[in-house]
C-alpha cells in the first residue's frame, strides 16, 4: 500500500505517542501521507519535524488501510539527515556500537565519568539527555563467550544486539543456558550493532554498512542449517524488516525466512511436542510492558504464553502505552520531555495493575520503566529462568 | 504449530463481540486485525434499528435484513450482556429495545439511538431546553454557532486548553491540575442554563469520573457532544471491547492483514498475513469474519464488482456499478450500502459451502446501516449471534 491509500481517517494520529505530548509534531497522518504529497526530489527536505518520530511504528500497527506512515517517515528521515549535516547527538547514538564497544573496553572509568555531575554537563552540552541513569557498562561482553555446544539436531545462532552484549552480558549468557537446558546448540555468530540506531539518527550509510556485515555472517549461518534467534525485538525487527524493505541488504530475505524471536522459537517447540518444559512455582504478580517493536513483529506476545504456564504467575499484559525512550530516541535533549511525560504515562498504567515488578523483552524499555517506577524491570528470560531453576555462571 | 479453538478477523465491535463470547465459554480465541476498526471513527452510541424504539422499527425492516437472522430473545441478551460488562469496565451505557434516545451532535441536530454512553445521557431532548455549550480554542470541527442556531435558549464560551486536538485536550483532562483549572474557569462563567454540554474531549480513560468532577462542583447535568472524527467515546468503546476481550483470555494480533486462506473441502484451517520472512499462519477449528464492509476493509470495490477480500466469499452486489450510487451524495439510500456478504440463520455465508466459518456485522450484505440506523448494534447483536452458532458447532 502506498500513501495513496490513506482515508484520512486519523486512527494513526490517535495511536501515536509522541502526537499525544509534543504539540510541535504534526503526527503520522501529516508527517507520513499527507506531506508525502508535496515531497519533491528536486527539492531539498525542509521538514525538520520528521525527526520527531520515534519510529515506534504504533501508526502502522493501527491503520486499518495498511498504509505504513512510519515507513514513509523513516525515508523521509534518511532524506534529511543525507541533506543536513549532523548533530553531534545524532553522530554519537548512530555510533553507539563503537560508542559502546570503546565504554565496555574501559567500563570502570566509562561508568564513572557517565555518573558524575560534570559527566552529565558533558552529555547535556552534545544534545544528550539525562533525565534516567545511562545503563552501566560491563565489562565483559557477550562476544567474548566461548562457543557452547550441546549434543542434539537443532542448532541456533544467537544475535544478541548491543544492550545485552554491553550492558547486560549476564541476560545473555542466561538465554544461552536456557536454550541447552532445552539441548539446543548455541554459536554466537560474528556481529556487529544490527544498524537500528544508526538507522534512527538519519544515517542511512552507517546503518548500511552494519548490515551488510552482519547479513554476510548469518547468511553463513543459515547455509549452515541454523536458525538465527534474536531477544532484542527492535533487533529483530531490523534484521527482519529494514534489511529488506530500506537497507537493500541481498541476502535479507534468505535470513528472514530463517530468523526467530528467542520466545516465538520456544512456544512453537512445546506446540510441535518437541520440547516440554517443566516450570515451576514462581511467586511474582508482574506487568508485561509490551514492547512497541514486539508488537509490530506480528508474532503476537509469545513470551506472555510461555510465561502463562508458569505456575502462581500473575502477569497483566500492558500494550497501550509506548515507554518513550525508543531507543535513543529519548536520550536526546530535544526528545527529553517527550519521552519522560510518555514514561510517566505508562508508569501510571504499570502502578494501576498492582504490579510489584515490570517485565519487557526490550532492554531500553526497561531502563527507562525501571527508573521511572523504581520497580525492578525483568526480562521474560529472567522468569523463564527462575521458574526452571537456571542460573547464570557468574561473570569471569 | 499455535492452534486455537477459533480465530476471529477483525478487531471490531462485531469481532470482540464474537471472540469475548467464546473466550468467555472456555474455547481459544485469537483475533486478528489489519489495524484499528470502524468504531473509533463513530460516536460510541449503540445504534441497532431507526424509529421511536429500536424494537418498532426491527418489526418494519424488510425480510433480506441481516438483523431478521436474530430473535428478540438473542438480541436482548446481546445488549444487556454489552451493558453488563461496559458498567463493570466503568464504561457504562443506558437504554434498550424500547426506546430510542436522542443525543445532540455538533451539528446541532439529533440523532437517535438505542444504547447511549453514561457521559452524553444529560444530553438533551428537545431544542427549547436551555443548554451552555463550552468548546475549546482552536478546536476544528466544532462550532457552537450551529447548535446555538437550533436552541433558542443556549448561549457558549471558550476555554484555551492548550491543545486544539480531540486526542490532545482529552490527554490534558487525564491531568488533575488541569481540570482544576478548567472548573474554576468554568465557575467564573457564571453559566445561567440548566445543562453543559461540552464536546466529547473528557479523556479516555477516567470519563465517567471526569464528568461526575465537573457535574459535583457546577452543581448541575453535563453531557458530552460526540464529535467528528477522532471521536473519543468511540475509542473509548474500543479501548473496553479489548480490555474485555483480553480479560476473558483472548490472544490479538496487531497489523496482521488476512491475505488467504488454506482450506481442505468444507473446512478452513488456517488463515496467512504476508510477512518479511517466514510463512506466518494460524490454524483453528473455526473461523469468524468479521472485517467490515468498505471502511472497515471487508469489502473492496473494483471497475466492476465488489469481493470479499479472505475467503472469496460470493457478495451480493446491487447492480452494476452506474447504479450504485444515487446522484443525491447525502442520501441514505445509495445501493451500494446493500453490498456485502449474505448469511444464513446459522450466520454462515451463504453459497461458499464452508461449514466452519461463520460471518457478522458490517460486511452482511443489506445492512444499509445508514438508512436504517444500525451501524454499531448490527455489529454487536449479529456478533453474539455469530459466536452462538460457533459454539453449537465447536461442541
Ligand atoms: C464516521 C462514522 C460514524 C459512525 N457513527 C456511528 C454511530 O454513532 N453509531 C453506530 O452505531 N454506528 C456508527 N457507525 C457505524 C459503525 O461504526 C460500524 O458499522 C461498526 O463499527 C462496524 O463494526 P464491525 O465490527 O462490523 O466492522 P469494522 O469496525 O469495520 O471492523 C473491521 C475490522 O476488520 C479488520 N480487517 C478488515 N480486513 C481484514 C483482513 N483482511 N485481515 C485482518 N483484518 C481485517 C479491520 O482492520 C477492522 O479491525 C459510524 C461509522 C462511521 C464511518
Ligand atoms: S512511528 Fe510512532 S512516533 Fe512515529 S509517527 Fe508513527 S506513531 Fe508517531
Ligand atoms: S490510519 Fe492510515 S488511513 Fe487513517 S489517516 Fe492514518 S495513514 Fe491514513
Amino acid at each position: 500500500m502506498n500513501f495513496e491509500h490513506c482515508m484520512r481517517c486519523t486512527i494513526c494520529v490517535e495511536n501515536c505517542p509522541v502526537f499525544r505530548v509534543n504539540p510541535a509534531f504534526p503526527g503520522p497522518k501529516q508527517a507520513g501521507p499527507d506531506a508525502q504529497r508535496f515531497r519533491s526530489k528536486r527539492e531539498k527536505a525542509v521538514d525538520e519535524w520528521v525527526l520527531l518520530c520515534s519510529q515506534c511504528k504504533r501508526c502502522e500497527m493501527s491503520c486499518p488501510s495498511g498504509v505504513e506512515p512510519a515507513q514513509i517517515i523513516l525515508e523521509a528521515q534518511q532524506r534529511f539527515g543525507a541533506e543536513h549535516p549532523h548533530t553531534p547527538a545524532h553522530l554519537l547514538f548512530a555510533n553507539n556500537y563503537y560508542l559502546s564497544a570503546l565504554g565496555s573496553l574501559t567500563a570502570p572509568v566509562a561508568n564513572r565519568v557517565a555518573a558524575t555531575a560534570t559527566g552529565r554537563k558533558i552529555f547535556n552540552a552534545f544534545g544528550i539527555a539525562t533525565s534516567i541513569p545511562f545503563p552501566p557498562f560491563r565489562f565483559r561482553k557477550l562476544s567474548r563467550e566461548k562457543k557452547t555446544r550441546s549434543r542434539s539436531g537443532r542448532k541456533v545462532a544467537f544475535f544478541y544486539g548491543c544492550f545485552i552484549n554491553f550492558y547486560r552480558p549476564d541476560i545473555g549468557r542466561k538465554i544461552i543456558r536456557l536454550l541447552q537446558y532445552f539441548g539446543i546448540d548455541v554459536v554466537l555468530p560474528p556481529q556487529w550493532c544490527c544498524g537500528l540506531p544508526a538507522l534512527g539518527n538519519g544515517n542511512l550509510s552507517l546503518a548500511r554498512s552494519f548490515a551488510l556485515k552482519n547479513a554476510a555472517s548469518l547468511s553463513n549461518y543459515v547455509d549452515a542449517g541454523y536458525d538465527i534467534l534474536y531477544s532484542c525485538t527492535s533487533c529483530g525487527l531490523c534484521l527482519l524488516h529494514d534489511y529488506q524493505r530500506i537497507l537493500d541488504v541481498p541476502q535479507a530475505k534468505k535470513i528472514a525466512e530463517r530468523t526467530f524471536d528467542l520466545h516465538e522459537y520456544l512456544l512453537r517447540l512445546i506446540n510441535d511436542g518437541d520440547i516440554e518444559p517443566a516450570f515451576t512455582e514462581v511467586r511474582r504478580a508482574l506487568a508485561y510492558h509490551i514492547p512497541c517493536h514486539l508488537r509490530a513483529l506480528k508474532i503476537g506476545y509469545p513470551a506472555v504464553k510461555l510465561l502463562e504456564r508458569i505456575p502462581g504467575l500473575s502477569c497483566a499484559v500492558l500494550d497501550d502505552s509506548c515507554c518513550g525512550l525508543s531507543g535513543s530516541y529519548g536520550f536526546k535533549k530535544s526528545n527529553e520531555a517527550t519521552a519522560m511525560e510518555l514514561g510517566r504515562r505508562a508508569v501510571y498504567r504499570i502502578s494501576k495493575t498492582g504490579a510489584e515488578a515490570i517485565v519487557a523483552d526490550c532492554g531500553s524499555c526497561r531502563m527507562q520503566l525501571g527508573a521511572l517506577s523504581e520497580l525492578e524491570a525483568f526480562d521474560p528470560v529472567e522468569i523463564l529462568c527462575e521458574s526452571l531453576n537456571i542460573c547464570a555462571p557468574k561473570t569471569g | 504449530m499455535i492452534e486455537y479453538d477459533v480465530i476471529v478477523i477483525g478487531a471490531g465491535v462485531a469481532g470482540f463481540t464474537a471472540g469475548a463470547d467464546l473466550a468467555g465459554k472456555g474455547y481459544k480465541v485469537a483475533v486478528v486485525t489489519t489495524g484499528e476498526p470502524t468504531v473509533c471513527l463513530s460516536t460510541g452510541c449503540i445504534d441497532l434499528c431507526a424509529g421511536p424504539s429500536a424494537r418498532e422499527g426491527l418489526e418494519a425492516l424488510p425480510d433480506e435484513h441481516p438483523l431478521r437472522r436474530l430473535s428478540l430473545a438473542d438480541m436482548e441478551a446481546a445488549l444487556n450482556g454489552f451493558k453488563k460488562t461496559m458498567d463493570d469496565l466503568a464504561l457504562t451505557y443506558t437504554g434498550g429495545l424500547d426506546v430510542n434516545r436522542k443525543v445532540l451532535s455538533a451539528l446541532g441536530s439529533f440523532k437517535t439511538t438505542c444504547l447511549v454512553p453514561d457521559t452524553m445521557a444529560a444530553s438533551p431532548q428537545t431544542n427549547d431546553e436551555a443548554i451552555h455549550i463550552v468548546t475549546f480554542e482552536g478546536l476544528k470541527d466544532f462550532y457552537p454557532a450551529y447548535i446555538l442556531s437550533r436552541f433558542p435558549q443556549a448561549s457558549f464560551s471558550v476555554y484555551d486548553a492548550g491543545a486544539s486536538t480531540t486526542m490532545g485536550i482529552a490527554s490534558r483532562f487525564e491531568q488533575g491540575l488541569f481540570r482544576e483549572a478548567f472548573v474554576a474557569w468554568l465557575e467564573g462563567q457564571r453559566i445561567r442554563e440548566n445543562k453543559i454540554g461540552i464536546p466529547a474531549v473528557l479523556g479516555l480513560e477516567d470519563t465517567q469520573g471526569v464528568l461526575r468532577e465537573i457535574e459535583y462542583h457546577l452543581e448541575r447535568p453535563v453531557f458530552e457532544v460526540p464529535t467528528l472524527p477522532p471521536s473519543m467515546p468511540g475509542r473509548r468503546l474500543f479501548n473496553a471491547l479489548k480490555a474485555h476481550f483480553r480479560n476473558q483470555g483472548g490472544d490479538i494480533y496487531w497489523s496482521w492483514p488476512v491475505a488467504g486462506v488454506e482450506k481442505t473441502g468444507h473446512l478452513v484451517e488456517a488463515v496467512f498475513t504476508p510477512t518479511d520472512g517466514k510463512p506466518n499462519s494460524l490454524n483453528a477449528r473455526a473461523f469468524i469474519l468479521a472485517s467490515g464492509s468498505f471502511v472497515g476493509g471487508g469489502l473492496t470495490a473494483t471497475r466492476e464488482t465488489i469481493v470479499e477480500n479472505i475467503f472469496h466469499l460470493p457478495v451480493f452486489v446491487p447492480s452494476a456499478r452506474a447504479g450504485w450510487f444515487e446522484d443525491n451524495y447525502f442520501s441514505a439510500n445509495h445501493a451500494i450500502s446493500r453490498a456485502g456478504v449474505l448469511a444464513d440463520s446459522s450466520f454462515r455465508p451463504e453459497g461458499a459451502g464452508f461449514e466452519n466459518v461463520f460471518v457478522c456485522g458490517g460486511i452482511l450484505a443489506h445492512a444499509q446501516i445508514l438508512k436504517f440506523g444500525c451501524g454499531n448494534g448490527l455489529s454487536l447483536t449479529t456478533g453474539y449471534a455469530a459466536a452462538k452458532a460457533c459454539a453449537e458447532y465447536l461442541s
